[in-house]
């Protein structure tokens, strides 16, 4: 079951050293026994998640198999009914997310969440501010003073793409691009790991390349856990896939051994697929 | 230019105050625009800049009024002592009552801040020896200005008095100027725009607006404690939640979002009722019908209506709307 034990599939350039190395390692994230309760419906039964640093970390299932909630409670966005969730070292078990963000934990909305009526290049400013709210505030200077804001927007802008459309508003980009603007917000923070719910949720065949290519390179520097409809893009860039179903882990595994396990074809990829290969 | 271009909501502001004594004959008519011009600078901080519609802002400028009546007939404080403490108090009082408010969203905080409006109301009736109760609290002086023991300044006529509140307001735009174009300020803006958002990128949104709250308070209770020095009476309308009706009124005849509109909508309600008034006792029915408008054809008030006249005025029309709401002055 360990990610070590089965990253020699790995299709991603590098990954083998990382994984190699990571066996080593503690994991950046290690969630134990992740119980969420909705009144009577358990939507998340003792769900164990270990997340090495370096590698892309997958989180795939069907419908309702409690993906998003437990997405939720690794982000801090709604507290756990049970369980244990420690981050670099840290119990965060009951930190909300706006102190997760200051451990390193950053993340990005299923459903796109800009701040619409303001410019691009302000979201991203925003977010590079919200690692250190303390400065935030400050009542007396405007935004600008510090170079190193304005150089790190300029970073993330370009490697979006979207340098050109700094001074638009984000409300007027096209969904790809609030796609892609929804990934740099959680770039912006310099996180350890980026949470991504659903990047590529609702865009084009035409954007989805460049997404691909966008959370491979966020994979250089960074850990990456992914929630992900796209079997094409979970199956080429992911180290590790962790398969739910019906709030519990099902299989945990490399790409090629979960594309093989019966079990995993039975329950998702032979019926229930949902998104699938596009 | 571009320093013109960002002060000029400051500019606009110091052109009315000059204006005003050359357009009216009542020093205490230009006061009074000015006195509720503070409250609703108070009340578009909250609204306009965080998206939170309190109906608390009669609390704070009724605080205001009484404090300040209070330590000046009980405790014989000199003018500025009295002001500055009425300030703290409330900023105090609306610490509070944002405290329990923050807590929730939408039509709960609505409501939270509406309770708290009737229970301060009561308390200000039922405590007659503090307040005056029904009759108000009357007698309140309007001692001289001394300008650190140096000199005096006599504020007993209607334009003197004019001329304080003038540099005192002037002085709470700028600083108001300066605070919703910082980061907390900008800040602010990005909690009205998406508060679920702002706290996935780290902030702790509670505290922002808290903090936002204690400053609108503080700056509705000046108003109130000028308003108490400007009528001599701390009455208990003043602390009424007609009082907060009408500040939001002002705040949304104006426009949202923009400091200058304050003024503007202040001024328009207190000159329009001023007018109106003499010719017809039923003219707030006229001013039902300018909400309805506002509220259906005019959403950034009477701001945005300027707004587009200027554009228009000046050949800009621009299809679209601006990149960045709070720099399109």
């Amino acid at each position: 079951m360990s990610p070590a034990t089965t990253m020699a599939t790995s299709p991603r350039p590098g990954a083998d050293q990382d994984v190699a190395s990571a066996g080593a390692m503690q994991p950046l994230l290690d969630a134990r026994g992740v119980v969420k309760r909705y009144g009577k419906f358990t939507a998340l039964n003792g769900v164990d998640l270990r997340v090495m640093p370096g590698t892309v970390h997958s989180v795939i299932g069907p419908n309702g198999a409690g993906k998003t909630t437990l997405f939720h409670t690794l982000t801090g966005t709604v507290p756990v009914s049970a369980g244990r969730i420690v981050f670099n070292g840290q119990d965060i078990t009951r930190e909300p997310d706006n102190v997760r963000v200051r451990r390193g934990i950053a993340r990005s909305f299923q459903v796109t969440s800009l701040f619409g009526n303001l410019s691009v290049r302000e979201n991203l400013r925003l977010a590079v501010q919200g690692a250190h709210p303390s400065g935030a505030f400050d009542m007396w200077h405007a935004p600008g003073r510090r170079a190193g804001i304005d150089a790190l927007v300029d970073t993330i802008l370009e490697r979006l793409g979207l340098h050109a459309r700094g001074a638009e508003a984000a409300g007027a980009l096209s969904h790809g691009q609030q796609r892609r603007l929804e990934v740099g917000m959680a770039l912006a923070a310099r996180p350890r790991a980026i949470f991504l719910d659903e990047p590529t949720s609702g865009m084009g065949v035409d954007d989805l390349d460049g997404m691909k290519a966008l959370i491979r390179g966020l994979a250089t520097d960074h850990t990456v856990l992914l929630i992900e409809h796209n079997m094409n893009i979970v199956m080429d860039i992911s180290d590790t896939i962790t398969v739910m179903q019906q709030g519990r882990v099902l299989v945990e595994g490399a790409p090629a051994a979960i594309r093989d396990d019966p079990r995993v074809r039975a329950a998702y990829l032979g019926n229930m697929i949902t998104g699938g290969q596009r | 230019m571009p320093a013109l271009r960002d002060n000029s909501g400051l500019l606009l502001a110091l052109a009315v105050v000059l204006l005003l004594p050359l357009l009216l004959q009542s020093g205490t008519l230009a006061t009074e625009v000015l006195v509720y011009a503070l409250a609703v600078l108070g009340c578009n901080l909250l609204l306009g800049y965080t998206g939170l519609l309190s109906f608390g802002q009669g609390v704070f400028f009724g605080m205001g009024s009484y404090a300040v009546g209070i330590l000046l007939t009980r405790a014989g404080m000199p003018l500025m002592a009295a002001v500055l403490l009425s300030i703290v108090i409330g900023a105090g009082v609306a610490a509070l009552i944002g405290w329990f408010a923050i807590r929730q969203r939408g039509t709960y905080f609505v409501m939270l801040t509406l309770a708290f409006a009737q229970m301060f109301y009561f308390l200000a009736y039922s405590l007659p020896g503090w307040t005056g109760g029904d009759n108000g609290l009357l007698g309140i002086p309007r001692p001289p200005l001394s300008l650190g023991g140096l000199a005096s300044v006599p504020l007993d006529t209607p334009w003197r008095f004019y001329s304080f509140v003038a540099v005192v307001f002037l002085l709470t735009f700028w600083l108001l100027h300066r605070v919703t174009t910082s980061v907390f300020g900008r800040t602010l803006l990005a909690i009205r725009e998406n508060e679920a958002r702002a706290r996935a990128v780290g902030y702790d949104t509670r505290l922002f607006k808290l903090a936002v709250f204690a400053i609108s308070g503080a700056v509705t209770a000046l108003a109130g404690a000028l308003h108490a020095m400007m009528t001599g009476i701390a009455p208990l309308s003043n602390i009424e939640y007609h009082t907060s009706e009408m500040i939001l009124v002002m705040t949304v005849i104006g426009g949202t979002g923009n400091l200058f509109a304050s003024l503007l909508g202040a001024a328009f309600y207190v000159l329009a009722a001023d007018w109106l008034s003499t010719l017809w006792p039923r003219w707030l029915l006229l001013l039902g019908l300018l909400l309805i408008g506002v509220s259906l054809f005019m959403h950034k008030g009477l701001w945005g209506v300027g707004q587009g006249l200027w554009q228009w005025a000046t050949g800009r029309v621009r299809a679209g709307r601006p990149a960045v709401r709070e720099q399109s002055l």
